[in-house]
Protein backbone atom coordinates (compact mmCIF):
# COMPACT_ATOMS: atom_id res chain seq x y z
CA UNK A 1 0.00 0.00 0.00
CA UNK A 2 2.77 2.30 1.36
CA UNK A 3 4.97 1.26 -1.50
CA UNK A 4 2.50 1.72 -4.26
CA UNK A 5 1.81 5.39 -3.50
CA UNK A 6 5.71 5.61 -3.27
CA UNK A 7 6.26 4.30 -7.01
CA UNK A 8 3.13 6.35 -8.29
CA UNK A 9 4.86 9.22 -7.01
CA UNK A 10 8.01 8.68 -8.24
CA UNK A 11 6.63 8.15 -11.76
CA UNK A 12 4.77 11.19 -11.31
CA UNK A 13 7.56 12.97 -10.76
CA UNK A 14 10.07 10.99 -13.46
CA UNK A 15 7.13 12.21 -16.02
CA UNK A 16 6.99 16.09 -14.66
CA UNK A 17 11.03 15.84 -15.13
CA UNK A 18 10.98 14.48 -18.43
CA UNK A 19 7.89 17.21 -19.33
CA UNK A 20 9.86 20.16 -18.15
CA UNK A 21 13.10 18.89 -19.64
CA UNK A 22 11.39 18.52 -23.01
CA UNK A 23 9.39 21.88 -22.79
CA UNK A 24 12.79 23.96 -21.64
CA UNK A 25 15.10 23.22 -24.07
CA UNK A 26 16.06 26.07 -25.42
CA UNK A 27 16.59 27.02 -21.70
CA UNK A 28 18.87 24.37 -20.86
CA UNK A 29 20.83 25.06 -24.19
CA UNK A 30 21.22 28.76 -23.07
CA UNK A 31 22.20 27.91 -19.65
CA UNK A 32 24.57 25.35 -20.60
CA UNK A 33 26.13 27.82 -23.25
CA UNK A 34 26.61 30.69 -20.63
CA UNK A 35 28.42 27.90 -18.47
CA UNK A 36 30.93 27.34 -21.07
CA UNK A 37 31.24 30.79 -22.27
CA UNK A 38 31.71 32.12 -19.09
CA UNK A 39 34.49 28.74 -18.15
CA UNK A 40 35.92 29.08 -21.35
CA UNK A 41 36.79 32.71 -21.08
CA UNK A 42 38.18 32.34 -17.72
CA UNK A 43 40.16 29.88 -18.16
CA UNK A 44 41.81 31.61 -21.40
CA UNK A 45 43.50 33.95 -18.89
CA UNK A 46 46.19 32.07 -17.59
CA UNK A 47 47.24 30.81 -21.46
CA UNK A 48 47.30 34.39 -22.58
CA UNK A 49 49.25 34.76 -19.50
CA UNK A 50 51.88 32.48 -20.52
CA UNK A 51 51.74 33.58 -24.30
CA UNK A 52 52.52 36.83 -23.31
CA UNK A 53 55.34 35.77 -21.31
CA UNK A 54 56.68 33.63 -24.03
CA UNK A 55 56.56 35.82 -26.71
CA UNK A 56 57.71 39.15 -24.79
CA UNK A 57 60.72 36.77 -24.22
CA UNK A 58 61.44 36.08 -27.62
CA UNK A 59 60.57 39.64 -28.94
CA UNK A 60 63.56 40.73 -26.26
CA UNK A 61 66.07 37.70 -27.49
CA UNK A 62 65.54 35.57 -24.11
CA UNK A 63 63.71 32.71 -23.55
CA UNK A 64 61.06 33.34 -21.03
CA UNK A 65 59.54 31.13 -18.51
CA UNK A 66 60.49 27.95 -19.52
CA UNK A 67 61.45 25.81 -15.90
CA UNK A 68 57.95 24.86 -14.96
CA UNK A 69 56.62 21.79 -16.89
CA UNK A 70 57.31 21.46 -20.77
CA UNK A 71 57.33 24.83 -22.61
CA UNK A 72 56.87 26.69 -19.35
CA UNK A 73 53.16 25.33 -19.44
CA UNK A 74 52.81 24.72 -15.61
CA UNK A 75 53.95 28.60 -14.80
CA UNK A 76 50.43 30.25 -15.22
CA UNK A 77 49.13 27.67 -12.80
CA UNK A 78 51.71 28.24 -10.11
CA UNK A 79 51.04 31.96 -10.78
CA UNK A 80 47.55 31.15 -9.89
CA UNK A 81 47.93 29.43 -7.01
CA UNK A 82 50.33 31.67 -5.47
CA UNK A 83 47.64 35.12 -6.47
CA UNK A 84 44.90 32.82 -4.71
CA UNK A 85 46.79 31.94 -1.37
CA UNK A 86 48.58 35.46 -1.04
CA UNK A 87 47.03 37.54 1.51
CA UNK A 88 44.43 39.99 0.79
CA UNK A 89 45.42 43.32 2.60
CA UNK A 90 43.17 46.34 3.09
CA UNK A 91 44.90 49.54 4.03
CA UNK A 92 42.38 50.53 7.04
CA UNK A 93 41.56 54.51 5.13
CA UNK A 94 40.18 52.28 2.51
CA UNK A 95 36.19 52.26 1.66
CA UNK A 96 35.83 48.88 2.57
CA UNK A 97 32.72 48.22 0.05
CA UNK A 98 33.87 50.48 -3.19
CA UNK A 99 37.22 48.40 -2.54
CA UNK A 100 35.68 45.13 -2.85
CA UNK A 101 33.21 46.27 -5.67
CA UNK A 102 35.58 47.55 -7.92
CA UNK A 103 37.80 44.40 -9.11
CA UNK A 104 33.88 42.41 -9.07
CA UNK A 105 32.69 45.07 -11.68
CA UNK A 106 35.99 44.64 -14.00
CA UNK A 107 35.24 40.89 -14.41
CA UNK A 108 31.70 40.89 -14.66
CA UNK A 109 31.90 43.21 -17.20
CA UNK A 110 34.31 41.50 -18.93
CA UNK A 111 32.83 38.21 -18.95
CA UNK A 112 29.15 39.84 -20.17
CA UNK A 113 30.12 41.63 -22.83
CA UNK A 114 31.45 38.03 -24.24
CA UNK A 115 28.01 36.77 -23.76
CA UNK A 116 26.94 38.37 -27.44
CA UNK A 117 30.25 37.69 -29.27
CA UNK A 118 29.24 35.03 -32.31
CA UNK A 119 31.78 32.44 -32.99
CA UNK A 120 30.86 30.26 -36.31
CA UNK A 121 27.80 29.48 -37.95
CA UNK A 122 24.91 27.04 -36.20
CA UNK A 123 24.92 23.64 -37.05
CA UNK A 124 22.93 20.83 -35.81
CA UNK A 125 22.63 18.24 -33.55
CA UNK A 126 20.15 15.70 -32.38
CA UNK A 127 17.71 17.93 -34.37
CA UNK A 128 18.31 20.95 -32.24
CA UNK A 129 20.12 24.02 -33.94
CA UNK A 130 23.03 24.88 -32.00
CA UNK A 131 24.08 28.36 -31.99
CA UNK A 132 27.29 28.81 -31.10
CA UNK A 133 26.99 32.53 -29.43
CA UNK A 134 25.74 33.40 -26.31
CA UNK A 135 22.68 35.32 -27.22
CA UNK A 136 21.68 36.82 -30.55
CA UNK A 137 21.22 40.66 -29.40
CA UNK A 138 19.74 42.41 -32.49
CA UNK A 139 21.82 45.23 -31.20
CA UNK A 140 24.50 43.16 -30.39
CA UNK A 141 27.39 45.41 -31.14
CA UNK A 142 25.79 48.33 -28.92
CA UNK A 143 25.36 45.63 -25.91
CA UNK A 144 29.09 44.97 -26.07
CA UNK A 145 29.91 49.30 -26.46
CA UNK A 146 27.59 49.61 -23.40
CA UNK A 147 28.72 46.57 -21.13
CA UNK A 148 32.39 47.78 -21.79
CA UNK A 149 31.64 51.46 -21.25
CA UNK A 150 30.39 49.87 -17.49
CA UNK A 151 33.82 48.45 -17.03
CA UNK A 152 35.53 51.90 -16.51
CA UNK A 153 33.18 52.02 -13.23
CA UNK A 154 35.60 49.58 -12.19
CA UNK A 155 38.70 51.27 -12.96
CA UNK A 156 36.85 54.46 -11.14
CA UNK A 157 36.32 53.10 -8.41
CA UNK A 158 39.23 51.17 -7.50
CA UNK A 159 40.75 55.01 -7.91
CA UNK A 160 38.31 56.46 -5.46
CA UNK A 161 38.24 53.60 -2.61
CA UNK A 162 41.95 53.43 -2.04
CA UNK A 163 42.85 56.53 -0.31
CA UNK A 164 45.88 57.12 -2.09
CA UNK A 165 46.71 59.86 -4.71
CA UNK A 166 47.93 57.53 -7.44
CA UNK A 167 45.46 55.80 -7.56
CA UNK A 168 42.81 58.04 -7.82
CA UNK A 169 45.05 59.73 -10.49
CA UNK A 170 45.36 56.27 -11.86
CA UNK A 171 41.05 56.12 -12.06
CA UNK A 172 40.82 59.77 -13.19
CA UNK A 173 43.08 58.77 -16.18
CA UNK A 174 41.56 55.78 -17.27
CA UNK A 175 37.82 57.70 -17.25
CA UNK A 176 39.05 59.62 -19.31
CA UNK A 177 41.20 57.78 -22.01
CA UNK A 178 38.37 55.41 -22.28
CA UNK A 179 35.70 58.21 -22.47
CA UNK A 180 38.07 59.52 -25.33
CA UNK A 181 38.70 56.80 -27.21
CA UNK A 182 35.35 55.42 -27.55
CA UNK A 183 34.26 57.99 -29.81
CA UNK A 184 36.81 56.61 -31.81
CA UNK A 185 35.82 53.26 -31.40
CA UNK A 186 32.19 53.77 -31.82
CA UNK A 187 32.28 56.35 -35.27
CA UNK A 188 34.67 53.26 -36.71
CA UNK A 189 32.36 50.83 -36.13
CA UNK A 190 29.44 52.80 -37.16
CA UNK A 191 31.18 52.90 -41.07
CA UNK A 192 31.01 49.04 -40.87
CA UNK A 193 27.20 49.50 -39.87
CA UNK A 194 26.55 51.92 -42.63
CA UNK A 195 27.67 49.04 -45.17
CA UNK A 196 25.79 46.32 -43.27
CA UNK A 197 22.70 48.01 -42.48
CA UNK A 198 22.43 45.80 -39.34
CA UNK A 199 23.50 46.39 -35.60
CA UNK A 200 23.81 42.80 -35.37
CA UNK A 201 27.33 40.95 -35.13
CA UNK A 202 25.87 37.79 -37.23
CA UNK A 203 24.46 39.99 -39.80
CA UNK A 204 27.81 41.84 -40.20
CA UNK A 205 29.99 38.39 -40.87
CA UNK A 206 27.43 37.44 -43.26
CA UNK A 207 27.90 40.86 -45.32
CA UNK A 208 31.66 39.61 -45.55
CA UNK A 209 30.93 36.82 -47.17
CA UNK A 210 32.72 37.48 -50.54
CA UNK A 211 35.33 40.49 -49.47
CA UNK A 212 36.34 41.24 -45.32
CA UNK A 213 35.69 44.68 -44.29
CA UNK A 214 39.76 45.03 -44.12
CA UNK A 215 39.61 45.34 -47.96
CA UNK A 216 36.88 47.78 -47.91
CA UNK A 217 37.40 49.83 -44.84
CA UNK A 218 41.27 50.11 -44.08
CA UNK A 219 41.12 53.46 -42.59
CA UNK A 220 38.17 52.65 -40.20
CA UNK A 221 40.23 49.13 -39.21
CA UNK A 222 43.31 51.23 -38.18
CA UNK A 223 41.44 53.63 -36.35
CA UNK A 224 38.83 50.93 -34.72
CA UNK A 225 42.05 49.13 -33.88
CA UNK A 226 43.90 52.19 -32.55
CA UNK A 227 41.14 52.97 -30.06
CA UNK A 228 40.77 49.28 -29.06
CA UNK A 229 44.10 48.60 -27.59
CA UNK A 230 43.82 52.16 -25.92
CA UNK A 231 40.13 50.70 -24.72
CA UNK A 232 41.89 47.69 -23.13
CA UNK A 233 44.47 49.95 -21.61
CA UNK A 234 47.61 47.88 -22.89
CA UNK A 235 50.38 49.41 -23.89
CA UNK A 236 51.19 51.90 -25.93
CA UNK A 237 48.10 53.18 -24.18
CA UNK A 238 48.50 52.19 -20.52
CA UNK A 239 48.81 55.35 -19.22
CA UNK A 240 46.49 54.35 -16.09
CA UNK A 241 49.26 52.26 -14.73
CA UNK A 242 51.61 54.07 -15.87
CA UNK A 243 54.62 52.67 -13.62
CA UNK A 244 57.39 55.00 -13.59
CA UNK A 245 54.43 58.11 -12.64
CA UNK A 246 51.71 56.57 -11.00
CA UNK A 247 53.32 53.28 -9.21
CA UNK A 248 50.77 51.35 -10.41
CA UNK A 249 48.15 53.66 -10.73
CA UNK A 250 44.33 51.98 -9.72
CA UNK A 251 45.63 48.93 -8.49
CA UNK A 252 48.37 49.71 -6.59
CA UNK A 253 46.40 48.88 -3.63
CA UNK A 254 45.30 46.04 -4.89
CA UNK A 255 46.70 42.07 -3.59
CA UNK A 256 45.83 38.71 -4.32
CA UNK A 257 43.64 37.80 -5.98
CA UNK A 258 41.80 40.88 -6.15
CA UNK A 259 44.96 42.10 -8.10
CA UNK A 260 44.45 39.51 -10.64
CA UNK A 261 40.94 40.10 -11.28
CA UNK A 262 41.95 43.25 -12.50
CA UNK A 263 44.53 41.68 -14.83
CA UNK A 264 41.78 38.89 -15.41
CA UNK A 265 39.48 41.89 -16.38
CA UNK A 266 42.44 43.25 -18.75
CA UNK A 267 43.08 39.85 -20.89
CA UNK A 268 39.47 39.13 -21.20
CA UNK A 269 38.96 42.54 -22.70
CA UNK A 270 41.54 41.82 -25.10
CA UNK A 271 39.94 38.90 -26.38
CA UNK A 272 36.82 40.54 -26.25
CA UNK A 273 38.65 42.83 -28.32
CA UNK A 274 40.28 40.82 -31.16
CA UNK A 275 36.99 38.99 -31.55
CA UNK A 276 35.28 42.04 -32.45
CA UNK A 277 38.03 42.99 -34.64
CA UNK A 278 37.44 39.97 -36.44
CA UNK A 279 33.93 40.19 -36.60
CA UNK A 280 34.11 43.64 -38.02
CA UNK A 281 36.76 43.53 -40.27
CA UNK A 282 37.83 40.16 -40.92
CA UNK A 283 35.28 38.53 -41.50
CA UNK A 284 34.64 36.85 -38.84
CA UNK A 285 34.65 32.76 -39.24
CA UNK A 286 34.36 33.14 -43.39
CA UNK A 287 37.58 31.61 -44.45
CA UNK A 288 37.68 32.47 -48.02
CA UNK A 289 38.50 29.21 -49.76
CA UNK A 290 40.96 27.60 -47.33
CA UNK A 291 39.17 24.50 -46.01
CA UNK A 292 39.46 24.79 -42.20
CA UNK A 293 36.32 24.57 -39.89
CA UNK A 294 34.48 28.01 -39.66
CA UNK A 295 35.28 28.28 -35.28
CA UNK A 296 38.67 26.73 -36.34
CA UNK A 297 38.88 30.18 -39.00
CA UNK A 298 37.69 32.43 -35.83
CA UNK A 299 39.95 31.42 -33.62
CA UNK A 300 42.67 31.35 -35.37
CA UNK A 301 42.31 35.68 -36.16
CA UNK A 302 41.57 36.12 -32.94
CA UNK A 303 44.75 34.29 -32.21
CA UNK A 304 46.84 36.27 -34.21
CA UNK A 305 45.29 39.38 -33.17
CA UNK A 306 45.94 38.25 -29.59
CA UNK A 307 49.56 38.12 -30.87
CA UNK A 308 49.84 41.34 -32.66
CA UNK A 309 48.49 43.15 -29.41
CA UNK A 310 51.49 41.64 -27.39
CA UNK A 311 53.85 42.59 -30.08
CA UNK A 312 52.65 46.05 -30.00
CA UNK A 313 53.10 46.34 -25.96
CA UNK A 314 56.81 44.97 -26.78
CA UNK A 315 57.48 47.54 -29.19
CA UNK A 316 56.19 51.11 -28.66
CA UNK A 317 57.22 52.79 -25.42
CA UNK A 318 54.42 54.44 -23.75
CA UNK A 319 53.27 58.17 -24.86
CA UNK A 320 52.38 61.29 -22.66
CA UNK A 321 49.59 61.39 -21.27
CA UNK A 322 48.70 65.13 -23.27
CA UNK A 323 49.67 63.67 -25.99
CA UNK A 324 47.35 60.67 -25.59
CA UNK A 325 44.46 63.15 -25.53
CA UNK A 326 45.86 65.15 -27.92
CA UNK A 327 45.78 62.14 -30.29
CA UNK A 328 42.62 60.66 -29.68
CA UNK A 329 40.86 63.94 -30.17
CA UNK A 330 42.66 65.79 -32.89
CA UNK A 331 43.77 63.55 -34.73
CA UNK A 332 41.71 59.69 -34.76
CA UNK A 333 38.25 61.66 -34.32
CA UNK A 334 38.96 63.62 -37.27
CA UNK A 335 39.71 60.87 -39.65
CA UNK A 336 36.88 58.81 -38.06
CA UNK A 337 34.36 61.76 -39.00
CA UNK A 338 35.82 61.55 -42.19
CA UNK A 339 36.06 58.20 -43.16
CA UNK A 340 31.90 58.31 -42.28
CA UNK A 341 31.26 61.15 -44.25
CA UNK A 342 32.78 59.12 -47.34
CA UNK A 343 31.38 56.00 -46.47
CA UNK A 344 27.66 57.62 -45.76
CA UNK A 345 27.77 59.73 -49.38
CA UNK A 346 29.30 56.24 -51.43
CA UNK A 347 26.42 54.07 -49.73
CA UNK A 348 23.59 56.79 -50.33
CA UNK A 349 25.07 57.59 -54.11
CA UNK B 1 0.84 19.34 -12.60
CA UNK B 2 2.02 22.91 -13.25
CA UNK B 3 1.21 24.27 -16.23
CA UNK B 4 4.36 25.86 -17.26
CA UNK B 5 3.13 28.72 -19.11
CA UNK B 6 1.70 30.12 -15.83
CA UNK B 7 4.73 29.47 -14.23
CA UNK B 8 6.88 30.97 -16.62
CA UNK B 9 4.39 34.52 -16.53
CA UNK B 10 4.53 34.36 -12.61
CA UNK B 11 8.39 34.45 -12.37
CA UNK B 12 8.42 37.16 -15.30
CA UNK B 13 5.98 39.03 -13.10
CA UNK B 14 8.14 38.27 -10.14
CA UNK B 15 11.42 39.46 -12.01
CA UNK B 16 9.63 43.00 -12.82
CA UNK B 17 8.51 43.69 -9.82
CA UNK B 18 11.82 43.27 -8.15
CA UNK B 19 13.62 45.16 -10.52
CA UNK B 20 10.93 48.11 -10.07
CA UNK B 21 11.38 47.74 -6.71
CA UNK B 22 14.77 48.21 -7.15
CA UNK B 23 14.90 51.11 -8.79
CA UNK B 24 12.23 52.40 -6.26
CA UNK B 25 14.97 51.67 -3.54
CA UNK B 26 18.07 53.31 -5.40
CA UNK B 27 16.45 56.44 -5.95
CA UNK B 28 15.46 56.87 -2.73
CA UNK B 29 19.23 55.80 -1.93
CA UNK B 30 20.02 58.54 -3.98
CA UNK B 31 18.44 61.28 -1.70
CA UNK B 32 18.67 60.18 1.32
CA UNK B 33 22.33 58.96 1.22
CA UNK B 34 25.22 61.56 2.70
CA UNK B 35 28.33 60.45 0.68
CA UNK B 36 27.93 62.06 -2.82
CA UNK B 37 30.20 59.03 -4.36
CA UNK B 38 27.68 56.41 -3.10
CA UNK B 39 24.95 58.73 -4.01
CA UNK B 40 26.22 58.51 -8.00
CA UNK B 41 26.71 54.83 -7.17
CA UNK B 42 22.59 54.75 -6.49
CA UNK B 43 21.82 56.71 -9.38
CA UNK B 44 23.57 54.46 -11.67
CA UNK B 45 22.52 51.57 -10.22
CA UNK B 46 18.68 53.14 -10.71
CA UNK B 47 19.55 53.39 -14.55
CA UNK B 48 20.60 49.66 -14.72
CA UNK B 49 17.17 48.66 -13.29
CA UNK B 50 15.57 51.12 -15.83
CA UNK B 51 17.61 49.26 -18.41
CA UNK B 52 16.62 46.01 -17.40
CA UNK B 53 12.51 47.47 -16.94
CA UNK B 54 12.68 48.59 -20.87
CA UNK B 55 14.60 44.81 -21.51
CA UNK B 56 11.85 43.17 -19.91
CA UNK B 57 9.35 44.86 -21.85
CA UNK B 58 11.14 43.75 -25.12
CA UNK B 59 12.59 47.56 -26.20
CA UNK B 60 16.29 46.25 -26.65
CA UNK B 61 17.39 49.24 -28.58
CA UNK B 62 16.15 51.48 -26.10
CA UNK B 63 17.99 49.43 -23.05
CA UNK B 64 21.08 49.19 -25.21
CA UNK B 65 21.10 53.10 -24.99
CA UNK B 66 20.14 53.99 -21.70
CA UNK B 67 23.59 51.72 -20.35
CA UNK B 68 25.32 53.61 -23.11
CA UNK B 69 24.07 57.16 -22.85
CA UNK B 70 22.97 57.60 -18.94
CA UNK B 71 24.55 54.91 -17.06
CA UNK B 72 28.06 55.16 -19.02
CA UNK B 73 28.61 58.65 -20.27
CA UNK B 74 26.70 61.12 -18.62
CA UNK B 75 27.69 58.78 -14.59
CA UNK B 76 30.73 58.65 -15.64
CA UNK B 77 31.26 62.23 -15.84
CA UNK B 78 29.77 62.86 -12.54
CA UNK B 79 32.03 60.27 -10.84
CA UNK B 80 34.80 61.91 -12.58
CA UNK B 81 33.89 65.35 -10.64
CA UNK B 82 33.27 64.22 -7.71
CA UNK B 83 36.69 62.45 -7.83
CA UNK B 84 38.49 65.78 -8.80
CA UNK B 85 36.24 67.70 -6.35
CA UNK B 86 36.60 65.44 -3.60
CA UNK B 87 33.89 63.80 -2.16
CA UNK B 88 32.95 65.10 1.26
CA UNK B 89 30.69 63.36 3.60
CA UNK B 90 27.32 66.08 4.09
CA UNK B 91 26.60 66.74 8.27
CA UNK B 92 23.13 65.48 8.41
CA UNK B 93 21.30 67.71 10.91
CA UNK B 94 17.28 67.34 12.00
CA UNK B 95 15.23 70.70 10.84
CA UNK B 96 12.25 71.61 9.67
CA UNK B 97 13.09 71.88 6.12
CA UNK B 98 13.94 68.09 6.53
CA UNK B 99 11.06 66.88 7.93
CA UNK B 100 9.15 69.01 5.26
CA UNK B 101 10.70 67.22 2.85
CA UNK B 102 10.36 63.95 3.89
CA UNK B 103 6.69 64.72 4.35
CA UNK B 104 6.70 65.80 0.36
CA UNK B 105 8.33 62.70 -0.65
CA UNK B 106 5.87 60.29 1.25
CA UNK B 107 2.90 62.21 0.34
CA UNK B 108 4.43 61.73 -3.49
CA UNK B 109 4.77 58.08 -2.84
CA UNK B 110 1.02 57.91 -1.18
CA UNK B 111 -0.25 59.59 -4.39
CA UNK B 112 1.43 57.21 -6.66
CA UNK B 113 0.53 54.82 -5.42
CA UNK B 114 -3.18 55.83 -5.42
CA UNK B 115 -2.90 56.46 -8.73
CA UNK B 116 -1.68 53.49 -9.26
CA UNK B 117 -4.48 51.47 -7.84
CA UNK B 118 -7.24 53.80 -8.33
CA UNK B 119 -6.11 55.92 -11.92
CA UNK B 120 -7.52 55.46 -15.01
CA UNK B 121 -5.17 53.46 -17.38
CA UNK B 122 -5.78 53.55 -20.78
CA UNK B 123 -5.07 50.73 -23.22
CA UNK B 124 -2.45 51.79 -26.06
CA UNK B 125 -4.25 52.55 -29.51
CA UNK B 126 -2.81 52.42 -32.97
CA UNK B 127 -1.15 48.92 -34.53
CA UNK B 128 2.05 47.77 -33.55
CA UNK B 129 4.55 45.63 -35.95
CA UNK B 130 5.71 43.27 -33.54
CA UNK B 131 8.29 41.76 -36.13
CA UNK B 132 9.87 45.95 -35.67
CA UNK B 133 8.94 46.07 -32.02
CA UNK B 134 12.10 48.16 -30.22
CA UNK B 135 14.44 47.76 -32.40
CA UNK B 136 16.71 50.28 -33.83
CA UNK B 137 14.94 50.88 -37.37
CA UNK B 138 11.35 51.30 -35.95
CA UNK B 139 12.96 54.04 -33.53
CA UNK B 140 14.94 55.82 -36.79
CA UNK B 141 11.98 55.65 -38.91
CA UNK B 142 9.61 57.02 -36.22
CA UNK B 143 12.18 59.60 -35.35
CA UNK B 144 13.48 60.80 -38.94
CA UNK B 145 9.67 60.49 -40.42
CA UNK B 146 7.30 61.80 -38.12
CA UNK B 147 9.35 63.37 -35.73
CA UNK B 148 12.13 64.81 -37.92
CA UNK B 149 11.81 69.19 -37.03
CA UNK B 150 11.88 67.88 -33.43
CA UNK B 151 15.01 66.21 -33.69
CA UNK B 152 17.30 68.18 -35.96
CA UNK B 153 16.07 71.20 -33.77
CA UNK B 154 17.02 69.10 -30.40
CA UNK B 155 20.49 68.74 -32.19
CA UNK B 156 20.91 72.19 -33.14
CA UNK B 157 19.94 73.11 -29.29
CA UNK B 158 22.60 70.63 -28.07
CA UNK B 159 25.49 72.05 -30.73
CA UNK B 160 24.65 75.50 -29.39
CA UNK B 161 24.62 74.10 -25.81
CA UNK B 162 28.43 72.63 -26.90
CA UNK B 163 29.62 76.10 -28.13
CA UNK B 164 28.54 77.79 -24.98
CA UNK B 165 30.57 75.77 -22.98
CA UNK B 166 33.14 76.18 -24.40
CA UNK B 167 32.71 79.98 -24.72
CA UNK B 168 32.18 80.12 -20.85
CA UNK B 169 35.43 78.09 -19.81
CA UNK B 170 37.30 80.87 -21.92
CA UNK B 171 40.69 79.22 -23.20
CA UNK B 172 42.64 82.46 -22.06
CA UNK B 173 45.35 80.82 -21.27
CA UNK B 174 48.39 80.72 -23.68
CA UNK B 175 49.05 77.04 -24.33
CA UNK B 176 52.49 75.10 -23.93
CA UNK B 177 55.37 75.36 -26.43
CA UNK B 178 55.78 72.82 -28.82
CA UNK B 179 59.21 70.95 -28.07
Amino acid sequence: MGLDWVTGFLNKLWDFTVQSLTDNVPLIIGSVKAIVIAVAVMSVVPALVWLERRLMGRFQVRLGPNRVGPFGFGQPMADTIKLLFKESIIQSSADKFLFHLAPAVVVFTAIVAFAVIPFGAPFEVFGQTIELWGANVNSGILFVFAISGMGIYGMVLAGLSSNNKYSLMGGLRSSAQMISYELTLGLSALSVIILTGSLSLIDMVEAQEIVPFILIQPLAFLLFFIAGVAETNRAPFDLPEAEQELVAGFHTEYTGMKFAMFFMGEYINMVTMSALVTLLFLGGWNSYGIPIWPIVAFVGKVVFLLCVFIWLRSTFPRIRYDRLMTFGWKVLLPLCLLNLLITGTIKVL
Amino acid sequence: MFDLATVFEFTRDTVILTVGITAVLASLGVILCSSPIYCALYLISHMICLALLFLLYNAEFLAVVQIIVYAGAVMILFLFIIALLGGKKEIQENSLERSIAFGLIFTLLGELYLSATVGPTKQIEGTINSEMFGTAKAIGLELFSKHIVAFELASAVLLVAAVGVICLAKFSFTPLKRR
